[in-house]
């Protein structure tokens, strides 16, 4: 075969504020999403350790508490292709969801309650058809490809479930940039790009 | 090789802005394009574009060592003197290389023929990557295409596994930049810095405008954090001649596309390529204007500035009279004749040109670029290809 056999696509580096539905009605609140560790850390938003405690919190969550399965289509005809891994708990093999991504509540970045995992959406919270806003983006994320926006403005969304079950949409807000500190003071800005500017266009091809 | 005219999807703006696409119309026309495909045998694809893709790239690397020992090559070549010693330490440091596009005229009959090698800011990768792979899947699952079609695209796993491998130690900071106000070259940087974080980088963006420059010389992102690697959609030639140029070397910053790709990401390369080749199957004659050798050129050629995009200020000329020709702001430093190309593949009225992308150097992918006018231009349609089982 000459093509690739899978892409998936992370929507990377941008930052995920996530307004999550339960299925039972609750108020929408906000809370952080990232897709990975590296996103966390760059968005800037809780400190490096913060995310990395974050992360090591909601992988060993999903491990406790996701979902096992016995084969990997079982999993798969609720979590869609591609949407689990295999895993080794008590010695047992499972297959279990994919972490997806994880969430931590805003008001409680202190570190006070436990990152939770993210998974697939499941196929049951949207089945076909559905119109309920968190399965906007599941739909299209059973297929191979899904979140990101390369070149539009639009805000988009992506979907998720936790492994209580409820669905999660995290809608994409513009990456905050984040101020930092920097070992040596900053000299001088603004060095490159002036002949693009003189060009318009046509600075790639 | 042939167009096949398809019937587009009917939901094909909401199937390719759901992968994130958005800049598939571009000033009011379609951009995307899936009213045709291209198809093509495997044996054209294996024996008449990757095979001389990556034989093209070897003899590019050929070049660069004869030009880095060569003053009077990198003078030919516009490259400013006071650069080339950072370009020779590029290239003896062996700083890697992601990704390039080659243009080639190819028809299914004969050798492909290099027109352009765009080997520093190339874009259509994301539509090459992803879009048209998505096409191909859908296109298979609805019939429209034979199952069992395949396309030349590993790119998206290419790309991921190049990142990795960019520098020692992985995974490392990445930083990733472009200018403002073009949504082609956001939507590209967006695209890399996806499959950079795939590739387990801490990948982070900063628009090129924001640059900064420490203390202790070493650039900086617009919230201050050094920056160790850089990727860059903005061409060498432009960086080498603005303020930031003198702090290029003093930097320590590895940047991607590494600077000895200057040496081939310029018109000036086809005339190299002829003079250390002539008669290569892949190649076209080639001279730099004002070479003598030119009068041995055919009647029907075209003329490039050393230094263009998107087709830009490129004329097709028949003995001596202007066939066609793009306006555009380049061509200071200095032209280079070829032949016109008499295999550009032509179908239904329309000129189709073939980019042949390099990931690391390694061939894996293709797109095919269609246009009313034997130039291909920034605007000119992108048509999805499949290989025919």
């Amino acid at each position: 075969m000459k093509r690739s056999s899978q892409i998936g696509l992370a929507a990377a580096g941008v930052l995920l504020v996530a307004t999550v539905w339960s299925m039972t009605g609750e108020d929408p609140q906000e809370n952080l999403v990232y897709n990975s560790l590296s996103d966390c850390r760059s968005a800037g938003q809780v400190s490096a350790s913060q995310c990395e405690t974050a992360f090591s919190e909601a992988s060993a969550a999903r491990l406790k508490d996701a979902p096992k399965f016995q084969s990997q289509s079982a999993c798969e005809a609720q979590y869609g292709a591609n949407g689990c891994g295999s895993a080794s708990i008590g010695g047992a093999q499972y297959f279990i969801p994919a972490l997806a991504g994880f969430m931590l509540a805003r008001g409680l970045s202190g570190g006070a309650a436990q990152a939770q995992p993210l998974m697939p959406p499941t196929t049951s919270a949207c089945p076909p058809g559905s119109t309920q806003p968190e399965c906007q983006q599941a739909r299209s994320s059973s297929s191979s490809s899904s979140g990101g926006s390369y070149g539009g403005s639009g805000s988009r969304s992506r979907a998720y479930s936790t492994t209580s079950g409820r669905s999660v949409t995290a809608a994409f807000a513009a990456g905050a940039r984040v101020g930092s500190t920097a070992a040596t003071s900053t000299a001088s800005r603004g060095g490159f790009g002036s002949i693009a500017r003189s060009f318009s266009s046509h600075s790639s091809s | 090789m042939r167009r096949v005219t398809l019937p587009p999807r009917a939901d094909w703006v909401e199937q390719v802005e759901r992968l994130g696409f958005a800049f598939h119309t571009i000033d009011g026309e379609t951009y995307w394009d899936e009213s045709a495909a291209i198809a093509f045998t495997l044996e054209e694809i294996e024996r008449d574009i990757e095979g001389p893709t990556e034989a093209i790239e070897q003899l590019c690397f050929a070049f660069i060592e004869k030009a880095l020992d060569h003053d009077e090559i990198l003078t030919k070549l516009a490259i400013p003197a006071e650069h080339w010693d950072y370009i020779r330490a590029s290239w003896q440091r062996g700083e890697r290389n992601l990704y390039g596009r080659l243009d080639l005229a190819y028809d299914g009959r004969g050798p492909a023929k290099l027109l352009e090698y765009n080997a520093d800011t190339p874009t259509a990768l994301f539509e090459s990557s992803v879009v048209q792979w998505d096409w191909l899947e859908q296109a298979m699952a609805r019939g429209a295409i034979p199952r069992g079609s395949d396309q030349f695209n590993s790119l998206h796993e290419r790309l991921i596994a190049a990142f990795a491998g960019l520098r020692e130690p992985s995974p490392y900071r990445l930083h990733l930049t472009c200018v403002q106000g073009s949504p082609e070259d956001k939507g590209t940087v967006d695209y890399l810095t996806d499959c950079a974080v795939q590739a387990g980088l801490d990948a982070r963006f900063t628009y090129i405008e924001e640059l900064g420059l420490l203390t202790d010389g070493r650039f900086c992102d617009g919230a201050n954090q050094p920056i160790e690697t850089l990727f860059k959609l903005y061409p060498w030639e432009w960086m080498f001649r603005e303020s930031y140029g003198s702090a290029l070397a003093g930097s320590g910053c590895q940047f991607v596309e590494p600077p000895w790709k200057a040496i081939l990401s310029n018109k000036g390369l086809l005339a190299c390529l002829w003079e250390m080749e002539p008669g290569h199957p892949n190649l076209l004659p080639a001279f730099f204007e004002g070479d003598p050798r030119c009068a041995t050129l055919s009647a029907r050629h075209v003329r490039k500035p050393l230094y263009s995009r998107e087709g830009a200020n490129v004329t097709l000329m028949e003995r001596g009279r202007v066939l066609d020709s793009d306006d555009g702001p380049y061509g200071a430093e200095g032209h280079v004749l070829q032949d016109a190309a008499t295999n550009l593949f032509s179908a239904d009225g329309k000129y189709a040109v073939l980019g042949s992308w390099l990931v690391a150097s390694q061939a894996c992918g293709l797109c095919v670029r269609e246009d009313a006018s034997p130039i291909t231009k920034n605007t000119s349609r992108f048509l999805p290809h499949y290989i025919e089982p």
